[in-house]
């Protein structure tokens, strides 16, 4: 196969506001934004097993106690939960289950998914918390 | 025969992965770890939750492991690729170089410290 194009690729350029023109794509901004919670909580966590290891142990529990630490991580678990819950919304959508000659909502998926994860949650809070 | 991208396959799937531990495990550890435990609010009673956890050596600690490792691939993965939409498409190959740079770094890290903090945890149980 040659590698020429047959036709002028047409490339639409974006500004760095492209997504504040529909709802959609906001909603998809947003979603994609739950992410730098998700990398920015993994990383602070992996700093405090850095003290736990380093044997500095008061520090990372001060830390934890930072009024701003707190408030980054209640935020984190809200842009975690939406990413969950969309996460959860998608599977249905993408990978719909067909029982007989109905076919799975996503919202269904999205119901399952979040009993799951109250389950998941409670188990690990059983297991390595309260045990 | 067309090319296929085996290595972007492999890395989307492994990121996939990281996607649902992020959905399943990291909000039950945002929460003890963040919000529970400097609040005073339950579970948590007296000891700090990493503590407890790593008591329960080997699960204890693979909860950490899966649970950081794989959300921090997760969203590193995703962060960079959303920083290309908003404008910064032309640094495309240096986010990527960076964001792998700190996820290996980071896994390492977590691997290390979580050996350091429990080295029993690589002995048969």
């Amino acid at each position: 196969m040659s590698k020429e194009k047959p036709f002028p690729e047409y490339k639409r350029k974006l500004g760095p506001g492209w997504w504040l023109a529909n709802s959609h794509f906001t909603q998809y901004m947003i979603r994609e934004w739950t992410s730098f919670f998700v990398a920015v909580f993994s990383l602070i966590y992996i700093y405090e097993l850095s003290l736990f290891a380093s044997g500095a142990r008061a520090d990372a529990l001060n830390l934890l106690k930072n009024p701003g630490v707190i408030a980054f991580n209640v935020l984190a678990l809200l842009f975690t939960l939406y990413h969950a819950f969309t996460w959860f919304y998608l599977i249905g959508k993408v990978q719909p289950i067909k029982m007989g000659k109905t076919t799975s909502k996503p919202w269904q998926a999205l119901l399952v998914n979040i009993v799951l994860l109250l389950i998941v949650s409670f188990a690990v809070i059983e297991i390595l918390v309260l045990r | 025969m067309p090319k296929v991208a085996r290595l972007h396959a492999i890395l989307w799937g492994v990121f996939s992965v990281g996607g649902f531990i992020a959905a399943f495990l990291l909000p039950v550890l945002i929460y003890i770890f963040g919000i529970a435990y400097p609040l005073g609010l339950w579970p948590i009673s007296g000891q700090d939750p990493t503590t407890s956890i790593l008591n329960h050596h080997h699960l204890g600690t693979m909860f950490l492991f899966v649970t950081v490792a794989g959300s921090l691939y997760h969203g590193i993965y995703r962060f960079q690729s959303t920083l290309t939409e908003l404008g910064l498409a032309r640094a495309k190959r240096a986010l990527e170089a960076l964001g792998y740079l700190i996820v290996i770094v980071g896994i390492l890290a977590v691997a290390y410290y979580l050996l350091m903090l429990n080295p029993g945890v690589l002995s048969l149980p």
